[in-house]
């Protein structure tokens, strides 16, 4: 038996864990204790599956209990039926706790978590001993990503509640989270008190193979062995491949995933969960209308399951999206196939294809992986659709998520365009769909984020080492993980800031082996990975440094780097604070002196709060331009990409004569906000004065597809373009559209009348 | 004579406007906070500046924050009863803050409040009933029906009283006024309408850019709120008494009809053979655009 703390530390819930299976009404171990309907379940249990459907609806036609009917109704799927009956068992007798337990398993069996825990609490409040009770509680909470779970399972485990049956579905849990959590050990040991109750009162082992199955795969073992036990115990019992497919999802191994999903559905048609899973796996891997077929099956045989519901309803939501296909040009090339919103793909998709071409050929080369399929990318509008995309769920707080070859993420207009420079964010998730394949799946979190954080500083579209103030503060307490523990971070992270902390903590770990142990270490890395090493084999076979070595020399060397940063962190601080003062009491001359000082300790510092906004700021409003001009121009080549100062910028620089320096500008601002209609048209106009006519056009083609309030005027830009590229009849083509809508625009005229005298632009 | 000539000039290039003197009155509400007040400040001086273009700057009457009150304001617009003529036209800017409080609408200025129940009265006993009113303040589609008549355009910042918050809409609107992308048929003139759709256009993509719910809605009533000019791009139009450039511009309205004519029988006929017509119309209209412009230049009168 194992102390409460262990139990605590044991069941620090993941952020990984999804919830269980639904709706099927799985095997009990001793909630339930009417005879009758236990003589159904032996069959159910050992895969008889007609008999057992005959033996409970027997029961629902004689004079058995109300309670005995329900759980007949639930096991034949009547939910609806079988709440009905609960209700009548509980009117007869409104103390029988056992009974009421088992409503709220068939309200957390049907995505009803809220009305589950209500009445489990009501169970408790009477009986606070029930040791059902605070199982089902535990199994909500732990599927809700709660850690209050332990304080329901605590009881059981410490033999406060005395249930057997309990007792084993507690040990269950904790070995399925531990598992979840990477514990081994600590499943192994849930698992053989599991066993040891289970041959004590003869209950089937199904739950227990499939969680030894799932140690194997993880293990990297043959699962073969208890696959066929529970095969020859029950050959219709698809948790044997489900419960593994799940431990392969949330290792990212999304196609074995999908394979092990689609065996647990051959052997158990009615496993509303596997179809559920196994339709979003395949979304995940761009398989559409297979992914639609099993979600539809999912959603008939659990119509309460918001996760099928959403995702169908998403699939629903592709007519407004449109495929733009990229096909190479260049042998061994792979095609790019973007999925855009309708009225966004025209805006969007020249980037984005210009920027994931840039990525395979930069990656390709940098880690010695060549793409093998086609790279899909979806860009959604609403945050909530690509949440749902990726998770099945709304309430994701992530920009991007990559699945292999296929990438989810916001589109520019998912978030405002000072939080998210979507470029960037394309880059990051170019280079998980790298280090993914290139290591079978195999690459940890930590060391993925790592190579994605630390190319966006090296390779990235708008390059620069970017560290935000709260991973700063972080480094000063001390709170970077040792390297073998760095996962921790973004799997179970322990504080509010600890995710984005260990971004930049992986990425500079990254960038300190490819500055200090050598580049290519980088792609030994990988490949070490992909035999299946862990991190701390990883670290010792390929940088030849133990672990703890490892962690020495990489103190040193953020020490180095951002040691001076840190020391003055508090003066930092205090000197915002001042600036902020000074720029309310139009105080630039202070400002400036200020800002000046803090750029001294972070030259490279572009957040939204960055001392170079004040200092382009202040000066402009003392008439400074040119000085403002360096300003912002110095945030902008450190990685600054706030739309509005770079839009700014770009005018100044055009004002100032420096036209080439205004367009690069003004071009980095298309990978923040595509969506800016003027920008577009602003930014042709520069392109045309620069006699890069066929740059213009595109531009003037973007603006034209966002629907511009002044029609005329884009397609009169259109046919200066045209003009400029000698293609006379669509120069005039244009100025019909333009004239058509403005017969008086004058521009537009002169521009037709050109035409017609024959003059050359 | 003269006087005659001038006003066939002025016909041709401001239909809506002949013989009719555009009479304004804008008020400048309580800002309640600096960056209001600054708001408003820049919204009453582009509109004023955008309103001479097309009017004389002694028809214009700006109602300042400092020296507006309920009294001055009524005041004013009882004497414009015995000055406006009934050909003329009338416009009236609110730009400030409005409330509701489900039964009464109010313009906040210093002072009493103007209600919605002063403003009808006050555009009721003009003598004219060609009218525009605007009202960008939060709450103001509270008085949409109590202004509402068959003449006269309205222009309210938000569809209901329930739209309470600080509007974004008055900004746009003042911005249009002076901006050439605002001119969608190209004919240097910001109507009513060409401001509204500009306006009601960059709130609406205000909101959307930044992920936010659109908390006001513009409306727009009122039958001739296209030919209803508010600003001229470029500058007031000066005043030429010249026979020919007369006949040019006549000239160039005739292949305008003629031109809008074709445009509403385009469904009727081939595609090409609508394109041939409308290049070979809209060649002839640039011609006489560019003769119009080279008599303009003689006579130093350019558009």
């Amino acid at each position: 038996m194992r102390t409460s703390s262990c139990i605590v530390g044991m069941l620090a819930v993941s952020c990984l864990v999804l919830p269980a299976s639904a709706t099927a009404r799985g095997i009990h171990y001793g909630a339930v204790t009417d005879p009758e309907i236990l003589n159904c379940d032996q069959m159910q249990w050992r895969g008889e599956t007609e008999q057992s459907r005959f033996c409970y609806a027997e029961l629902l036609r004689s004079t058995t209990p109300a309670a005995a009917k329900a759980e007949a109704a639930w096991a034949l799927s009547n939910l609806k039926q079988a709440n009905e009956w609960f209700r009548v068992a509980m009117a007869e007798s409104p103390d029988d706790h056992a009974t009421k337990v088992r409503w709220g398993d068939l309200f957390a069996a049907s995505h009803q978590n809220g009305e589950a825990m209500n009445i489990y609490r009501e169970v408790l409040d009477e009986d606070p001993g029930n040791a059902f009770a605070m199982l089902g509680a535990a199994r909500v909470l732990v599927d809700s990503f709660e850690d209050a779970a332990n304080s329901y399972l605590e009881p059981l485990m410490t033999g406060t509640a005395l249930n057997d049956g309990a007792l084993l579905g507690a040990w269950l849990l904790v070995a399925r989270v531990s598992l979840e959590n990477g514990n081994y050990d600590e499943a192994t040991a849930a698992l053989l008190e599991a066993d040891e109750l289970i041959a004590q009162a003869d209950w089937p082992p199904l739950e227990v193979y499939a969680l030894r199955a799932s140690m194997d795969l993880l293990n990297d073992s043959d699962s073969n062995h208890w696959t066929e036990l529970s095969l020859q115990f029950n050959p219709h019992f698809g948790g044997i491949y489900a419960t593994p497919a799940h431990f392969y999802m949330i290792t990212r191994r999304y196609r074995a995933a999908i394979d092990m999903y689609q065996k647990a559905v051959d052997i158990e048609p009615g496993l509303a969960a596997a179809h559920e899973e196994l339709g979003i796996n395949l979304l995940r891997d761009n398989q559409m209308t297979r992914a639609r077929q099993h979600l539809e099956t999912a959603f008939g045989l659990d119509p309460f399951s918001p996760r099928a519901v959403n995702s169908l309803r998403l699939m629903d939501s592709y007519s407004d999206f449109r495929l733009v296909v990229d096909t190479p040009v260049v042998e061994g090339e792979v095609p790019i196939v973007l999925r855009l919103h309708e009225d966004e793909s025209a805006a969007i998709a020249p980037y984005a294809t210009e920027l994931t071409r840039d990525s395979i050929a930069v990656f390709a080369e940098r880690y010695g992986f060549d793409l093998r399929e086609p790279v899909v990318i979806e860009m959604y509008p609403d945050h909530e659709d690509f949440a749902v995309r990726t998770a099945g769920m709304p309430g994701l707080g992530i920009l991007g998520a990559t699945f292999g070859y296929v990438i989810a993420m916001d589109s520019p207009s998912g978030r405002p365009s000072q939080q998210f420079q979507w470029g960037t964010t394309l880059w990051h998730e170019m280079a998980h769909v790298f280090t993914l394949e290139a290591t079978n799946h195999l690459v940890p979190r930590w060391y993925s984020e790592g190579i994605s954080v630390f190319e966006e500083w090296r390779t990235g579209p708008n390059p620069g080492v970017r560290i935000p103030m709260s991973v700063y503060n972080a480094m000063k307490d001390d709170r970077f993980l040792p390297i073998a523990g760095l996962d921790e971070g973004f799997l179970r992270p322990t504080y509010e800031e600890q995710i984005i902390v260990s971004y930049m903590q992986a990425g500079l770990v990254c960038d300190f082996i490819d500055r200090h142990l050598g580049a290519d270490k980088l792609r030994e890395l990988l490949v070490a990975y992909r035999e299946g090493l862990n991190t701390e084999e990883a670290i010792t076979s390929v940088l030849k440094l133990e672990p703890a070595e490892f962690d020495k020399l990489f103190a040193n060397f953020v020490d180095t780097e951002h040691g001076a940063v840190l020391n003055k962190l508090e003066e930092w601080h205090h000197t915002q604070t001042e600036i902020s003062n000074a720029l309310a009491e139009d105080n630039w001359s202070d400002a400036i002196e200020l800002a000046n000082g803090l750029v001294d300790i972070i030259p490279q510092y572009i957040e939204p709060d960055s001392p170079y906004l004040a200092l382009a700021r202040a000066h402009n409003e003392l008439g400074n331009r040119e000085d403002a001009l360096n300003a912002l121009q110095t945030f902008w080549k450190n990685g600054g990409y706030d739309p509005s100062s770079l839009k700014r910028l770009g005018h100044w620089l055009a004002d100032a004569g420096r036209e080439d320096d205004a367009i690069d500008v003004m071009m980095s601002v298309n990978l923040v906000d595509p969506l800016d209609r003027d920008l577009h048209g602003e930014l042709g106009d520069m392109l045309l004065a620069a006699d890069r006519a066929a740059e213009a056009l595109q531009e003037y083609e973007i603006a034209l597809a966002l629907k511009p309030h002044d029609m005329a005027t884009a397609w009169y830009r259109m046919a200066q373009a045209q003009h400029k590229l000698g293609n006379i009849e669509r120069t005039q083509d244009h100025l019909l559209q333009a004239l058509d809508i403005a017969p008086n625009f004058r521009p537009a005229q002169r521009l037709l009348l050109q035409l017609a005298s024959g003059e050359a632009n | 004579m003269t006087k005659r000539l001038t006003s066939l000039v002025g016909l041709v290039l401001l239909p809506a406007l002949t013989f009719a003197e555009l009479h304004v009155v804008v008020v400048e509400g309580l800002p309640g906070d600096q960056v209001y007040a600054e708001r408003f400040d820049r919204q009453v001086t582009a509109i004023s500046l955008a309103l001479r273009s097309v009017t004389e700057l002694e028809r214009v009457r700006v109602f300042r924050t400092d020296d507006v009150s309920r009294d001055a304001l009524l005041g004013h617009l009882r004497s414009l009863q015995s000055e406006v003529r009934s050909s003329d036209q009338f416009a009236l800017f609110l730009i400030g803050h409005g409330s509701y409080d489900d039964v009464e609408y109010k313009f906040n200025i210093p002072g009493p409040d103007l209600t919605g129940e002063d403003i009808a009265a006050s555009l009721d006993e003009l003598p004219t009933t060609d009218q525009v009113v605007i009202n960008t303040s939060s709450s103001s589609g509270a008085i949409a029906d109590l202004v509402a008549n068959d003449d006269r355009i309205v222009v309210l910042a938000t569809r209901s009283g329930a739209e309470r918050h600080a509007t974004r809409f008055g900004d746009y609107f003042a911005i249009a006024l002076g901006d050439p992308s605002a001119d969608i048929d190209k004919n240097k003139r910001i109507s009513v309408e060409e401001a509204f759709r500009f306006a009601e256009r960059q709130v609406s993509d205000y909101f959307e850019r930044n992920d936010q719910l659109a908390t006001e809605h513009a409306t727009l009533t009122g039958e001739r709120a296209e030919r209803m000019a508010l600003a001229r791009l470029g500058g007031a139009q000066p005043n030429v008494v010249d026979t020919a450039l007369g006949e040019l511009i006549a000239n160039r309205d005739a292949l305008n009809a003629e031109i809008n004519t074709l445009r509403l029988g385009r469904d009727d006929m081939p595609q090409a053979e609508y394109q041939s017509a409308l290049l070979e119309k809209m060649l002839e209209l640039a011609r006489v655009e560019d003769a119009i412009e080279a008599r303009q230049e003689e006579l130093g009168a350019n558009e």
